[in-house]
């Protein structure tokens, strides 16, 4: 599902976004008014907030208290503890942390090679063009889940300085070397359709560099689709490294993740419920509230709407 | 449009030899290579270990490897005793004529390994997704005939849930739910199997059938339920806002006349497309599903190869795989392209 | 309006494609309603009924019940007679040892056993057997083939093989977990031992016959109208199910949708426990041991004398050995399944009278300072001062490895482990390798044979009563070249190799007194230390009566006496 999203709607979409709006102000005053997308930044915020506290906690998070393995959720352990004794909240609060940086990193690796292949391809066209997408449509024809695992089966026995065996980076880099295509093709279409307008044909005309149309001119105006797809990239490493995790080619513990804290419950889910219910939650809760946003941050990049309103004033 | 399907089938061509390259070559990658898999048998010899890789062919450089894979060596004389002479000719075909090796796990026919699994899976999948279907386009319609309403921000709730539940979280909840938990009143058996596709022991009839479908299908469904519903309320919210609607509307026609005959017509084109590419799902099955309900298919088989490292059936999976989605994407470009008057391709 | 018709044509297309795939969906097995039945819940499925090429534990399982040895061995780990007459011995002129030092072994064999279609078996078998798995080409190895010299056919129910030294696991060689014998006259000697047709699908001299077998699903096996013993076995089909997640096999037994299931681990243990419809046999006789290995050798050095910075100094390995809170690990993490062991010697008939090393950090702490290694800057970690093994300021760190099938378990017992050491100053990076990356041949790039590792955890231990293979496998000299043993800490002893060596007796009092010299030796040098044994347990059905798990077989060794009671 992941690879193949917003295949049709990319071009129709770019089309609309028009350019010389403050887009920023623009866009954050529609978002104001998307009540589903300012619930989920504030409860994303909260989550970062907390999963940024790790620190405080009082709990060292790899720790072992063998008296007191299982607890269910009390005062001084909130999520309760886990079968070395160790505090849930805190390990979760941790795993939050290597979570949302396995995100980060896919969403970074899709931004660093699709903006880049998407406006050369586009731009340029031509040759360049052809190859790109080429490598492109080879990265897309990947039954990605399956080269994912195995990539994580083979990685997690490869010692190499930085990606050692299955570590945060190993995992993002995996997972983000499958998903920038998406990105490359709404960028290539953004400046398909753009690089032909009067403004461009009149920059140009005025002598503005290559570099200059490519950044200044042509790129903001895929800034929307581009969000949207990194919001909706970021569920989805999320979810993919618990799906990894599950099948035991996810981040190795001792680090916790919410993918292996959820994973490593399963054998203690009816006698110790909140060991797979709390990392549940996180991870429900934090797609949900990208889910939001992203929803919000597309109708507020939505340009019909914004008519609409220009219209009602 | 034939010159447009022939083109295209060169250039998927040429993208499946190129793919197969990668595929070779990402699978060979892996630290120590398909011996490993052997090793969970500690008690083997260092020339019981040549012996193996010769029977496999693993003796042999990888370029030669990926040609034997490729086109076979029933035309070329190989070592078979190990004495560094060509001695006999091979026997393998290579995957050009349909021979896609020996398991070495099983050493059984890869190809028939993959037929034993690959009805089971389409079984599967082709029911979880005809029905994620059937919900979706009703959820769809409502969110985006009333987008910003109650029941909009009802749905769309539902549909992020669906997409923020990992597959085997949901898989396990349900089967402890209902098979650990609830009984039946009458007969106090489970209200739902564990797994499998139907029960060994007495009738298996298609109730039976449709019985052991039921969790498997709930949870495979429920993230496409989300995709698809979120596809066509995006899909139906762009016609809804196109000038021609406008101008339908303008004319005086009925919003119910607008919806159904102008704006469900051209947004059905993208979701068949996505129908199309979405296809190749069908093949690969969906690996958590399988594994938590004992579904015999194509998930399990690769994610048992990837484990043993079984190198030949990594290999024709991802290779099959790739098919498919080249396909899908070239029928999807044919439907669409058959369905939009508005694309023509050159 | 052209378009919608499109539309529908396309959809009723498809519609119809699909169901006529679907069609084509297997159709279920035939529909059986027998008499008895239970049935065996495993993981996967197993690769074949030879469990000499993979040896996963589900080959070795469906052999049990198709296929028999001479011999097997039984829950206590006594050796007993299985397609042989009687157990050859000194005593009864089974066994002779020539001058030389040559040993020859007569087995009498059973003269009332039929293959399943109704050829008797005879020692044109065995022999038969034996020269498939020789074949130096399409064949194999089993344990000890290298002492063997020859077979001769001396009447047809008696077979005589020759063994150019003594060798002391000759009862249990043509037998057991692995080892079964072949027909003649069915498997086709020119597809090979490993590649032949009857790996799949075997004819049977067991107990069952295999029925049915579809790949990922089930199994069928229904008892053998031709098995020997008559009367035998009561229960007529056995289905093997496939389930691949541990949860769901768990439920399947407490809901009786399942009658056995191998292999539980401790927490399953726990939670069948409290139901009155599952009981779980648990062995006796332990025979796996968890063990931590410190590789003496530089990393990714493979022969003796380039010494590993901290393990080639036999002080650190005591001090580690007394770091580490056995009891915790047992009952915290094992919940007490697991008992503490501190010598190879603890099973009968070889115990050795070895004491238990005491858990004491502050007497680790006094050991590591007399090797040279201090925390001089106050980090927690020590460094090397006049250590001798490394340069000086070399800092104690190590990567600890264990093997990830394993599962929950061993990646916490790992982590405990981690921090025990950390007390005493040693700093460990964790790591989890699959087994047969850990564990393949040096060419492969196994990490243990070719010595790219500090320390690792794992379990190991013999089948049956006679220890020597397997010590001659861990700790002889010979053991440490890559591939040919599993000496990969690379501990050389010319004292333990020489009594090895002498142990290769039929003389009992002999062995007796060797085993207890070399426990001595084992317990000061600390090649390995030995930690606790794992729990070997199989869950059953409460309505079954005769399970009784085996350390040193698979469950279903004794599938011919399981009964329905209810």
């Amino acid at each position: 599902m992941a690879d193949q999203r917003d295949w049709l709607s990319t071009e129709v979409e770019v089309e609309r976004s028009m350019p010389g709006v403050n887009m920023t102000s623009a866009v954050w005053r529609r978002l104001r008014r998307h009540p589903g997308a300012i619930a989920g930044l504030i409860l994303l915020g909260l989550l970062v907030a907390a999963v940024g506290l790790a620190n405080f906690s009082p709990y060292n998070p790899e720790a072992s208290e063998m008296s007191i393995k299982f607890q269910p959720p009390s005062l001084q352990h909130w999520m309760g503890t886990d079968a070395l004794g160790r505090d849930l909240l805190t390990r979760v609060l941790y795993g939050g942390r290597i979570s949302l940086t396995v995100g980060l990193i896919v969403v970074a690796i899709a931004l660093l090679i699709g903006v880049p292949v998407g406006a050369l391809s586009g731009y340029y066209g031509g040759w360049l063009d052809v190859l790109l997408m080429r490598v492109t449509d080879t990265f897309l024809s990947l039954p990605s889940f399956m080269v994912l695992i195995l990539l994580g089966a083979f990685l997690r026995e490869i010692k190499i300085p930085l990606i050692e065996r299955n570590n945060v980076l190993t995992i993002g880099l995996v997972i983000g070397s499958l998903s920038w295509m998406t990105t490359a093709r709404l960028v290539r279409a953004t400046f398909l359709t753009i690089k032909s307008m009067d403004y461009i044909t009149a920059a140009r005309s005025m002598g503005a560099s290559d570099w200059r149309l490519i950044s200044r001119h042509i790129l903001p105006n895929a800034i929307g689709p581009i969000v949207v797809e990194s919001t909706l990239e970021l569920a989805y490493a999320i979810i993919e490294e618990s799906g990894l995790s599950f099948l035991g080619f996810g981040i190795r513990p001792p680090t916790p993740s919410w993918g292996n804290l959820l994973s490593d419950a399963q054998n203690y889910f009816v006698a110790s419920p909140w060991l797979a219910i709390f990392p549940g939650l996180m991870i429900f809760l934090t797609i949900i509230s990208v889910n939001y946003i992203g929803d919000g941050l597309r109708d507020a990049f939505d340009p019909y709407k914004v008519l609409e309103k220009v219209g009602e004033y | 449009m034939s010159s447009f399907i022939l083109r295209r089938l060169i250039q998927t061509l040429l993208l499946l030899f190129l793919l197969s390259i990668v595929l070779f070559a990402l699978v060979n990658l892996a630290p120590g290579g398909p011996m490993v898999g052997l090793g969970q048998n500690r008690r083997v010899r260092p020339e019981q270990l040549e012996m193996m890789r010769r029977q496999f062919g693993l003796d042999q450089p990888l370029p030669v490897q990926y040609i034997v894979w490729l086109a076979g060596n029933d035309w070329m004389q190989v070592d078979s005793d190990g004495d560094g002479l060509p001695d006999q000719p091979g026997q393998r075909l290579g995957v050009l004529r349909g021979d896609f090796g020996t398991s070495i796990n099983t050493r059984q026919p890869v190809l028939s390994e993959i037929s034993q699994r690959l009805p089971n899976t389409i079984y599967l999948m082709g029911i979880t997704i005809i029905l994620a279907i059937l919900i979706a386009i009703p959820i769809g319609i409502l969110s985006a005939t009333r987008q910003y309403s109650r029941i909009d921000i009802a749905l769309t709730t539902f549909s992020f849930a669906g997409q923020a539940i990992p597959e085997f979280w949901l898989g396990l909840v349900l089967i402890i739910i209902f098979y650990a938990w609830l009984k039946n009143p009458f007969t106090g058996d489970p209200l739902f199997p564990a797994g499998g596709m139907y029960s060994l022991a007495g009738s298996s009839s298609l109730t039976d059938r449709l019985w052991h479908l039921i969790l498997p299908v709930i949870t495979g469904a429920l993230g496409w339920i989300s995709w698809y519903s979120r596809f066509i309320r995006a899909s139906l919210l762009d016609v809804i806002h196109a000038d021609y609607l406008r101008t339908a509307r303008a004319k005086g026609l009925s919003e119910r006349i607008v919806l159904f005959k102008h704006a469900l017509r051209n947004a059905l084109v993208p979701l068949i497309t996505m129908l199309a590419l979405d296809l190749p799902t069908i093949f690969s099955g969906a690996i958590f599903v399988e594994l938590l309900f004992a579904w015999p298919g194509m998930g399990r088989l690769y994610y048992q190869a990837a484990s043993a490292r079984d190198y030949p059936v990594l290999m024709a999976v991802l290779m099959i795989g790739a098919t498919f989605i080249i396909l899908s994407n070239l029928l999807a470009d044919i439907v669409y392209a058959y369905l939009d008057p508005r694309v023509r391709y050159e | 309006m052209k378009n919608i018709q499109k539309v529908i044509l396309f959809t009723v297309v498809a519609a119809a494609l699909f169901v006529s795939i679907a069609g084509c969906a297997p159709s279920p097995a035939t529909p059986i309603e027998p008499p008895s039945s239970i049935t065996i819940v495993i993981p996967e499925d197993p690769p074949n009924f030879n469990p000499i090429l993979n040896d996963t534990g589900y080959d070795g399982l469906v052999m049990e019940m198709t296929s028999m040895g001479l011999t097997d061995i039984d829950a206590d780990g006594k050796v007993f007679p299985e397609l042989a007459a009687e157990l050859p011995t000194t005593e009864n002129d089974g066994v002779q040892v020539g001058d030389s030092g040559a040993m020859e072994v007569t087995w009498k064999l059973r003269q009332d056993v039929k293959w399943a279609d109704g050829t008797p078996f005879s020692a044109d078998d065995v022999i038969f057997t034996y020269q498939a798995i020789t074949n130096p080409d399409t064949g194999s190895w089993f344990q000890g083939v290298d002492y063997l010299s020859d077979v001769e056919k001396v009447d047809q129910y008696t077979v005589k093989f020759f063994y150019s030294s003594v060798y002391t696991g000759y009862l249990t060689q043509f037998g057991g977990e692995q080892m079964s014998i072949w027909p003649a006259h069915f498997c086709k000697p020119e597809q090979g031992f490993v590649n032949w047709d009857c790996n799949r699908n075997p004819l049977s001299l067991g107990p069952y016959t295999l029925k049915e077998w579809v790949e990922g699903d089930h199994m069928i096996f229904e008892r053998n109208p031709n098995y020997y013993q008559a009367g035998k076995p009561e229960i007529d089909t056995i289905i093997v199910k496939i389930v691949p997640d541990d949860t769901v096999r768990k439920q399947m037994m407490l809901n009786g949708d399942a009658d056995i299931d191998m292999w539980v681990k401790e927490v399953v243990i726990e939670d069948l426990k409290k139901s009155d419809k599952v009981k779980v046999s648990i062995t006796e006789a332990p025979r796996w041991v968890m063990r931590i290995f410190m590789n003496q050798s530089q990393r990714g050095e493979t022969s003796f004398g380039m010494p590993h910075p901290l393990f080639s100094n036999v002080l650190v390995r005591r001090a580690i050995r007394q770091a580490i809170d056995v009891d915790t690990l047992t009952k915290g993490i094992f919940l007490g399944y697991a008992q503490p062991v501190w010598t190879e010697f603890f099973r009968e008939p070889y115990v050795c009278n070895i004491p238990r090393p005491t858990y004491d950090p502050e007497s680790a702490k006094a050991l590591l300072e007399e090797a040279g290694w201090q925390d001089t800057n106050g980090d927690g970690i020590r460094e090397c001062h006049n250590c001798g093994t490394a340069e000086d300021g070399y800092v104690m760190e190590i990567e600890f490895g264990t093997y990830a099938e394993f599962g929950e378990s061993m990646t916490l017992a790992q982590q405990l482990v981690s921090e025990q050491l950390k007390v005493i100053g040693i700093k460990t990076n964790i790591t989890q390798t699959e087994g047969s990356v850990l564990w393949a041949d040096s060419q492969s790039g196994g990490i243990e044979q070719s010595g790219n590792y500090d320390m690792d955890m794992w379990d190991d231990g013999y089948a049956g009563v006679d220890p020597t293979d397997f010590l001659w496998e861990y700790y002889s000299v010979e053991a440490a070249t890559p591939d040919y043993g599993y000496n990969f800490v690379r501990w050389n002893s010319p004292a333990f190799n020489d009594l090895l060596g002498l142990s290769y007796t039929l003389d009992e009092t002999v062995r007796k007194d060797l085993f207890c010299q070399m426990a001595k030796i084992l317990d000061e040098q600390v090649p390995q230390i030995l930690l606790f044994t794992i729990v070997n347990a199989d869950a059953y059905s409460a309505r079954l009566d005769g399970v009784h798990s085996n350390a040193n077989d698979l469950v279903t060794w004794n599938v011919a006496d399981w009964k329905i009671v209810k």
